[in-house]
C-alpha cells in the first residue's frame, strides 16, 4: 500500500534524473553517484527529523526547502531573460560555474535529497527502533541505485539531438519536485501560496479602505463596491496564485526563445552556413521541450493541490432531525462511533433553514460540537488532515488540539450537552448561530453591500 | 586523375514488362560534363532520376559521392537530394505565385533556412538582378531556365542534373543558358549530367553518351 504511494514521488523523482543526466550529458557519473547519496541521504535525515521532533519542524523544513527553490527559480528565470535579450553576452562567469561537476554535483544531491525527504512524508512514523531505520536507510539507497541506472538506460534511447539548457533542468527540478509534493497535504506550496495572495489583496484593499481614499458615497459603494468586490473573491487568490506559480516557467521558455544563435557570418559558402544556422534553430527548439513540459508537470501539481483528498477526510454530511422538544440527539456509539477521532459531519434542518454542523473527539478526548463554518470565510466547511482540520474555503490547517475553541478561521463552537451516552444539541440555537455566522462571512464576501 | 562521382554496375530500372534501363556500367569522374543523348524512350530521364536519387533502381549497385544510394532511408536519400543535387528540368517547375526571389527561397528552405541577400546575389549571377520581383508567369522561357539554374544551384550540390533545360528555348537563349551554366561549373567546380536532342548542346560537354533502349551503345570523348 505504501509503496504504491510512493510511485508518483518516486516518479518524480526519475524525471528530475532523466533531465539530469541529459543535461549534464558529460558529468553523468557524478551526477549518478551523488543522486544516489542524496536520495539516501534525504531519507535518512527525514526519518531522524520525525524521529527527533514534533511532525510540524521535518515538514516546515522540507517545505521551507521546495519554497527555496521556488524562489530560486524565479530569480534564475528573471535572470534567464536578462542575459538571453543582453545586447552582447560574453560567457558569464555564471555559465561557467553551471558547467562544472560541483555545480552538477550539487544540484543532483539537493534535488535527490528533496525528493528522498518527500517520500519519507508518505509514512512519516514508521521507523521507531534503531534496526528499522537502518532497514530502511538501506533499502532507500537499493531503491535509490536500481531507479538511478533505470533511467540511465531510458535517458540512451532519447535522440541525441534531444539537450537541455541549465534553464530547463532547473524548472525542470523545481517542477517535478513541486509535483511530488503538491500531493502531500502539509508539503503542499500552491495552495497557501494562492492563499497568501488573496490575503495580501485583502489587506490592501483594507488599508485602502482605511486610509479613506475611497469616499463613504452612495455613488462609490454601489458601484465602485461591485467591481472592489472582485477582490475579494475566491478567484482572485487562485488566479493570482497561478500567475505567481507560471511565471518562472514562461520566462524561461522566453528566455530560450531569445536565446542568441552561433555567428555563422565567418562560413563562406551560404548552403554551409544555412545547414549550421538551421542546426542550431533546430537545437534551440529542442530546448524548449523540457520547459514546456515543466509548465504541464507545474500545471498538474497546483490541480493536485486543490485534492489532496488522499490524506484529508471528506465525509458527507448525514441528514438529521429534531425531537419534539427541539433537540438533536446523536448516541455516542450508534451507526457512527463518534469517539474515533474523526470529524462526523451531520446536516440539520427546519423548516427552509438548515444548518451544517460536526461532532469530533480532539486528540486530548474532548468531545466537541461546532458549525461547518467559520467567523471568516464562506461557508464552504473543514475537511479532516492529518492532525488538523482543514477549511475547504480558504485551506488554512487548524490543529486538531485548538478544534472547539472559537476565533480566527477555528470552526465556531455550538452549545451542547452530554446526556447519557448522547450528545444533545438544542435545534433552534443550532439554526440561529449558523444563520448569523453565515450572514456576516457573506456580507464580507459580497463586499460590504 | 579525378575521383569517380557516379559509379554504376548493372544498374537497371524496369517499369513491369518494360525495362526502362538495361544493366549499366558507367563511372563520372568528379568535374566532367557528361551529355547523354538517345531518341524519345531511351531511358535518359530514368537514368537521371536513379543518379539524383529521385527514383531507386531495380537491381545492380548505384553510388554517388560516397554514398550506396540502395542502402540509404528515405530520410538519407531526401538528405542526399537535398545538399548533394541540383536538378533542371525541361519544364520549369517554378510555383507560379512566387517571385523570382521567393522561388529560389524555397530550396533554401526546404534545405536549411531561407536567405534573401543570398537568393537575390544567387539570381544577380544569372544575370536576373532586375527581375528579382517578377513572377515566373512575367519572364521569358530563358530567363525561366536561369531562375532554376539559380535555384538548382544555391545549397552548392556537388552534382548538377539537367533534364533538357534547353529543350524549349531558342539558338540565343540556348546559348546564353550553356554559357551560363559553363561559368557557374568554373567557379563552383560541380559535376554536370545533362540530357539532351541537340548535338550542339552536346559538344559543350567533356564526353557524350548514346542510348538505345536502356542500353548504352556509344560513347565520345570531346576534344574542347
Ligand atoms: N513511371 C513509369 N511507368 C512506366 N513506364 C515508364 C515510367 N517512366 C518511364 N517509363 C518508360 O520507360 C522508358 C524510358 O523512359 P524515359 O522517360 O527514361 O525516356 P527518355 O529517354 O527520357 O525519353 P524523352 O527523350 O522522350 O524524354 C519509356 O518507354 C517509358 O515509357
Ligand atoms: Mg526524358
Amino acid at each position: 500500500m505504501v509503496a504504491l504511494k510512493l510511485i508518483p514521488h518516486l516518479l518524480s523523482w526519475a524525471g528530475i534524473l532523466l533531465v539530469l543526466l541529459r543535461g549534464y550529458s558529460e558529468r553523468r557519473s557524478v551526477v549518478m553517484k551523488t543522486s544516489i547519496t542524496g536520495f539516501t541521504g534525504g531519507v535518512a535525515g527525514a526519518i531522524i527529523l520525525f524521529r527527533t521532533f514534533p511532525e510540524t519542524i521535518p515538514f516546515g523544513s522540507i517545505k521551507t526547502a521546495l519554497a527555496v527553490s521556488f524562489f530560486l527559480l524565479w530569480v534564475f528565470s528573471v535572470a534567464a531573460v536578462y542575459s538571453s535579450t543582453a545586447r552582447r553576452v560574453p560567457i558569464s562567469r555564471r555559465g561557467r560555474f553551471v558547467n562544472t561537476s560541483l555545480c552538477a554535483g550539487a544540484v543532483a544531491f539537493l534535488a535527490g535529497m528533496v525528493a528522498g525527504a518527500i517520500c519519507t512524508c508518505r509514512f512519516p512514523a514508521t521507523a521507531s527502533n534503531t534496526l528499522t531505520f537502518i532497514v530502511l536507510v538501506l533499502a532507500a539507497g537499493a531503491l535509490a541505485y536500481a531507479l538511478v541506472f533505470c533511467v540511465r538506460i531510458i535517458e540512451r534511447l532519447l535522440p541525441p539531438s534531444f539537450t537541455v539548457s541549465p534553464s530547463g533542468m532547473l524548472i525542470a527540478v523545481v517542477a517535478f519536485l513541486l509535483f511530488s509534493s503538491s500531493s502531500i497535504l502539509r508539503l503542499d506550496l500552491f495552495s497557501p501560496l494562492s492563499m497568501k495572495v488573496m490575503k495580501g489583496i485583502h489587506d490592501f484593499v483594507h488599508q485602502f479602505m482605511e486610509s479613506i481614499l475611497i469616499p463613504d458615497h452612495l455613488f462609490v459603494r454601489s458601484v465602485v463596491w461591485k467591481y472592489i468586490g472582485i477582490l475579494f473573491s475566491k478567484g482572485v487568490g487562485f488566479w493570482g496564485g497561478m500567475v505567481i506559480w507560471f511565471t518562472p516557467a514562461f520566462l524561461i521558455v522566453l528566455a530560450v526563445n531569445f536565446e542568441r544563435l552561433p555567428s555563422v557570418a565567418h562560413i563562406r559558402q551560404g548552403a554551409q552556413r544555412r545547414k549550421l544556422l538551421a542546426a542550431a534553430i533546430k537545437a534551440r527548439r529542442h530546448r524548449l521541450v523540457i520547459p514546456l513540459l515543466s509548465v504541464v508537470i507545474l500545471a498538474a501539481a497546483a490541480y493536485q493541490s486543490s485534492f489532496p483528498s488522499t490524506e484529508y477526510w471528506d465525509p458527507k454530511p448525514i441528514p438529521i432531525s429534531a425531537n419534539q422538544s427541539g433537540e438533536i440527539i446523536i448516541p455516542k456509539k450508534g451507526e457512527v462511533n463518534l469517539e474515533d477521532g474523526k470529524l462526523h459531519k451531520y446536516l440539520f434542518k427546519q423548516g427552509d433553514r438548515e444548518a451544517r454542523f460536526f461532532i469530533m473527539v480532539t486528540p486530548e478526548g474532548q468531545l466537541t460540537v461546532d458549525l461547518d463554518a467559520c467567523a471568516i470565510c464562506k461557508p464552504d466547511g473543514y475537511g479532516q488532515a492529518e492532525g488538523s482540520v482543514i477549511c475547504y474555503y480558504c485551506k488554512t490547517l487548524i490543529p486538531l488540539e485548538t478544534v472547539g475553541k472559537p476565533g480566527g478561521c477555528n470552526p465556531v463552537p455550538v452549545v451542547f450537552s452530554v446526556k447519557g451516552d448522547n450528545v444533545a444539541i438544542n435545534g433552534m440555537t443550532l439554526i440561529n448561530t449558523w444563520g448569523s455566522t453565515v450572514q456576516a462571512t457573506t456580507r464580507v464576501k459580497e463586499g460590504g453591500k | 586523375m579525378a575521383e569517380t562521382i557516379i559509379e554504376t554496375n548493372g544498374l537497371t530500372r524496369s517499369y513491369g514488362d518494360i525495362c526502362a534501363l538495361k544493366p549499366l556500367d558507367l563511372q563520372v569522374p568528379e568535374g566532367e560534363w557528361l551529355s547523354v543523348m538517345g531518341h524519345s524512350g531511351s531511358g535518359k530521364s530514368t537514368l537521371m532520376n536513379l543518379v539524383g536519387g529521385l527514383d531507386r533502381p531495380s537491381d545492380g549497385s548505384l553510388r554517388v559521392g560516397g554514398e550506396d544510394l540502395l542502402a540509404l532511408s528515405e530520410d538519407g536519400l531526401a538528405r542526399f537530394r537535398r545538399e548533394f543535387v541540383g536538378i533542371i528540368f525541361q519544364q520549369h517547375h517554378l510555383i507560379p505565385y512566387l517571385t523570382a526571389v521567393e522561388n529560389v527561397m524555397m530550396a533554401q528552405y526546404f534545405h536549411s533556412v531561407p536567405d534573401e541577400a543570398e537568393a537575390r546575389t544567387a539570381l544577380e549571377r544569372v544575370g536576373l538582378g532586375h527581375r528579382l520581383k517578377n513572377r515566373p508567369g512575367e519572364l521569358s522561357g530563358g530567363e525561366q531556365q536561369r531562375v532554376c539554374i539559380a535555384r538548382a544551384i544555391i545549397n552548392s550540390p556537388k552534382l548538377l542534373l539537367g533534364d533538357e533545360p534547353t529543350g524549349n528555348l531558342d539558338n540565343k537563349s540556348t546559348i546564353m543558358v550553356m554559357e551560363l551554366l559553363k561559368e557557374l561549373r568554373a567557379e563552383e567546380r560541380f559535376t554536370v549530367i545533362m540530357v539532351t536532342h541537340n548535338q550542339e548542346v552536346a559538344a559543350w560537354g567533356d564526353r557524350t553518351i548514346y542510348l538505345d533502349d536502356g542500353v548504352l551503345v556509344r560513347e565520345e570523348r570531346m576534344n574542347s
